[in-house]
């Protein structure tokens, strides 16, 4: 979704115009998943397949948070933790540890996530603007936010920097 | 400036293509033919057609400095075709068609630089005045020559001569067009625009094809009518009616079929005798002389005519058929195709690995299926060779390219060159052949500008002959392809060159310690020129780094071998494929890494006491009086092992580009071919490539593997 749509949905939650602050119509689709306790989401398009943990070879001279790579149908795709990504403390990986490969620009990347939640839909409505905090650090990677009922919020990755970004 | 017109984008490949491939074919005929200081009546044919085929082409594609620039080369040889004693001299004739060989080039290659953009538009002007000039001049002399030769023979003069009267039949042609081609009344036009110029009298019927779309329903009932004068070169406008685009077939009526009765369907055009055609008719154009062969004999008698039409349509089919078969025998394909096809097969032998090695299978007894697993590994082998086949191309077209370049040096700096190429039916895969090119092209003119002795005097008193000898060969030899590139010219001076790199402050150790060969080898760093004058060819001092660059990027290594006064050759060695290598395992701690086989001296387990150690601590092992570095790879690539004694793991003795390095690894896994894949798009901006590792594959088990790239491991 393009910054464009998100800053719309945004003003017209806070317009005047009954109308308009009451549409909720569906923007498209998230994968939800867990990492620690949050929710993340990412959007539908750039996710390729979802597969279970498997054995990655390593590769040298990387950062940290590039695990290494994998073999998925012949095509050799690398592997990035998000948690060593986002700074979080790695954890040992469980039967529902999953890796989600996505496609941006032609660029494969699989992520590694604690688990894997939901498909769910993206409403006018619940879309919110991330915080115009420059001091988190994680901040960088999400592009916006859905309110959820009670306390659960759903960050929305920004894939482009994700899989964009140049190393400093 | 100009644009390249919209919806022709599509087409330009092809243009190129065609384009360049009819330049190089003619460039190799003009070669050969020098050699030979004749023209055959063959060659001059062919240099024709394609003249032809490139004015039209261009023109179609609007290039229309092109296609003027090939109608009037096209005229020249039109005049030398029909008089071909004309030429007297042929030294000039060459040095116009080479120039303007070049300027298309020069011109296709700044369209090919900028499409989508705006190109410039080269000006031919001065060349075209040059060929038109060239033109008159044959033709003066053609005229001159060929009236006291034969007075009966139709005067070649310049358009006022009368035809001769026996000699005047017309040749009716009915052309169909293929089914449902479209646009029949176009393709008959531009059939009828090929030809004129090759008519002196040419009536076709319907007559208002260009303006009038409902023409083609008459085309497509009864064909396409067209009329010509039997003195013209009739087998040849036989084939081009036939070789045109969409036309089915055609035959020759001969007949009464003045304009109103072609206006009856064909089959009742009478099959009658056609009249002498009165002379004045063909005041068009200059009246050429028959086909080469009798031109002073008039045309056979009408009766005679059906016959003799037959015959031509005959052998003009068997040209035509002899032609098309050749060209059917081969198709383009696009390159991207080709790789795509190329992984599908490495994936199908590493999935068939998979299947056949499955752990599921272990310890079943499984006759039958063992019996089909050993067939499809066989076949799937055959189908990896044809792959592996159908990208390789013979370096011949590289080579012709080069005995260009020599020819033009050979004139331009006055100095006699023997141009010696062999083996250049080698073949290599496509994407090596086309960056080899550059580093070939540089390393001839290197030999011809600095390796040749400016001075054949020089040559004389070291005992060589006059004529110099620059060799250019190809060989294969296990696996990869060694190119050579030889002169027997001066060789390197080391006094020279070292004067040079000292001046240059490129030395980095002590001068005596330098031997020859690292003498020699300082040529190839960037920025070393020796030639003190900088040339047309070379001696800029951007060059020989480049070569060395261009070599390794598909994985080459270039050796400089010279000896001064004696001559200086050039090794090229590269690998025959980039996709597919043999490969030794290792593994060290949990990682399996895939070493070149082409790399590897010796493999062996070390004893402690073989191992000797600097002040440093750095390691080291004396093989047979020569010690090796050694380089430990769960160091190098940070890995956790449980083997770090040297006499627990194995040692593999790796060299490439005179440097050698022993590899330390924990075991040998084993000889497998692998696939080579490059690193994911991802990985690109980290420095994998440039620390050892080349690309990585995908193992029989499905699990992945790093490649050594030997070079930049010890480098």
């Amino acid at each position: 979704m393009t910054n464009d749509v998100i800053k719309e949905a945004v003003a017209k939650q806070q317009s005047g115009d009954r109308k308009l602050a009451a549409d909720n119509s569906i923007l498209g689709k998230v994968m939800t998943f867990n990492i620690g306790e949050q929710v993340y989401g990412i959007e539908i398009q750039y996710v390729t397949e979802i597969i279970g943990m498997q054995h990655i070879t390593k590769v040298p001279h990387v950062p940290n948070y590039i695990k290494g790579i994998i073999n998925v149908r012949s095509k050799v795709v690398p592997i990035v933790d998000i948690r060593t990504r986002f700074g979080k403390p790695e954890i040992p990986y469980t039967s529902r540890t999953c890796i989600i490969t996505l496609n941006f620009n032609d660029i494969a990347v699989g992520i590694i996530v604690d688990s894997v939640a939901d498909v769910e839909d993206i409403h006018t409505g619940d879309i919110s603007a991330t915080p115009e905090n420059k001091n988190v650090n994680t901040n960088d990677f999400i592009q916006y936010m859905i309110r959820g009922e009670g306390d659960n919020t759903k960050l929305i990755l920004d894939v482009a920097k994700l899989l964009d970004e140049q190393e400093a | 400036m100009a644009k390249i017109e919209p919806g022709m984008e599509a087409m330009l490949d092809m243009y190129f293509f065609e384009t360049n491939s009819l330049l190089e074919q003619l460039d190799e005929i003009l070669l050969r033919t020098e050699q030979a200081n004749a023209f055959e009546s063959d060659d001059i044919k062919e240099i024709f057609r394609i003249m032809h085929t490139i004015k039209g082409s261009s023109a179609m594609m609007g290039f229309d400095n092109l296609s003027v620039l090939a109608h009037k080369a096209e005229d020249m040889f039109f005049v030398i075709r029909e008089n071909p004693d004309v030429i007297t001299d042929v030294s000039f004739v060459y040095d116009l068609v080479f120039q303007v060989s070049d300027s298309y080039k020069a011109q296709i290659e700044a369209i090919q630089n900028n499409i989508g953009g705006e190109y410039e538009q080269m000006d031919f002007g001065e060349l075209t005045d040059k060929l038109i000039k060239a033109r008159d001049k044959l033709n003066s002399e053609a005229s001159g020559e060929a009236a006291p030769a034969d007075a009966a023979a139709p005067a070649a003069g310049s358009g006022s001569a009368p035809a001769p009267a026996g000699g005047s039949d017309k040749v009716s042609v009915r052309v169909y067009f293929e089914d449902g081609c479209q646009m029949e009344n176009l393709r008959a036009f531009l059939l009828i625009n090929t030809i004129r110029e090759e008519c002196s009298f040419l009536e076709f019927y319907p007559e208002d094809v260009e303006t009038n779309a409902e023409s083609s329903k008459e085309i497509v009932e009864h064909g396409f009518l067209i009329t010509f004068s039997a003195s013209d070169d009739r087998d040849y406008i036989l084939k081009q009616i036939e070789t045109a685009l969409n036309v089915q077939s055609y035959e020759v009526v001969t007949g009464e079929v003045a304009k109103p009765a072609a206006a009856e369907p064909a089959a009742e055009a009478p099959k009658a005798e056609i009249p002498p055609e009165p002379a004045q008719q063909l005041q068009t154009e200059k009246p050429k002389p028959a086909p080469a062969k009798a031109p002073e004999k008039p045309k056979a008698p009408t009766d005679q005519s059906i016959e003799k039409a037959q015959a031509a349509v005959a052998s003009a089919q068997q040209a035509a058929n002899g032609g098309s078969a050749q060209k059917q025998s081969l198709i383009s394909v696009n390159l991207a195709k080709l790789d795509a096809l190329h992984d599908i097969v490495g994936e199908i032998i590493t999935t068939e690995s998979m299947v056949i090695s499955n752990p599921d299978l272990e310890g079943l007894e499984l006759e039958s299926f063992n019996k089909a697993a050993r067939d499809l590994k066989k076949l799937t082998g055959e189908l990896q060779d044809t792959v592996m086949s159908i990208r390789m191309v013979p370096l011949a077209g590289v080579f012709q390219k080069m005995n260009r370049i020599v020819r033009d040096m050979r004139k331009k700096l006055n100095k006699d060159v023997d141009f010696v190429m062999e083996g250049e039916d080698t073949e290599v895969d496509k994407s090596i052949v086309d960056s080899l090119q550059d580093p070939i092209m540089h390393l001839v003119r290197n030999c011809m500008d600095h390796g040749i002795e400016d001075d054949v005097q020089d040559r004389i008193y070291a005992g060589k002959p006059e004529k110099g000898t620059l060799t250019l060969s190809a060989q294969n030899a296990s696996g990869e392809v060694i190119i050579t590139i030889s002169d027997d010219g001066a060789g390197i001076d080391p006094e020279k060159t070292m004067n040079k790199a000292r001046r240059m402050g490129l030395l980095t150790k002590p001068e005596s310690e330098y031997t020859e060969k690292e003498i020699q080898n300082l040529i190839l760093l960037p920025g070393f020129s020796t030639n003190e004058q900088v040339t047309e060819f070379s001696g800029r001092g951007v060059g020989m780094d480049v070569v060395k660059a261009n070599v390794e990027k598909c994985n080459g290594s270039i050796i400089i071998d010279s000896k001064k006064g004696v001559g200086t050759s050039f090794i090229i060695k590269i690998p025959l494929t980039l996709a597919i290598i043999d490969g030794m395992e290792i593994t060290v701690g949990g990682l399996v890494f895939t070493v070149p086989i082409s790399t590897i001296r010796e493999s062996f387990k070390v004893e402690p006491e073989q191992i000797l150690r600097d002040t440093g601590g750095n390691e080291m092992i004396m093989i047979r009086g020569v010690c090796y570095p050694i380089l430990r790879m769960h160091e190098k690539f940070g890995i956790d092992t449980e083997v770090t004694n040297l006499e627990d793991g194995i040692l593999l003795l790796v060299e490439t580009d005179n440097k050698s390095v022993c590899i330390f690894a924990d075991r040998l896994i084993g000889e497998q071919q692998v696939v080579v894949k490059p690193f994911p798009k991802y990985l690109a901006r980290y420095n994998i490539k440039g620390e050892g590792l080349s690309g990585c594959t995908i193992m029989g088990d499905g699990s992945i593997s790093l490649i050594i790239d030997t070079n930049t491991l010890i480098g």
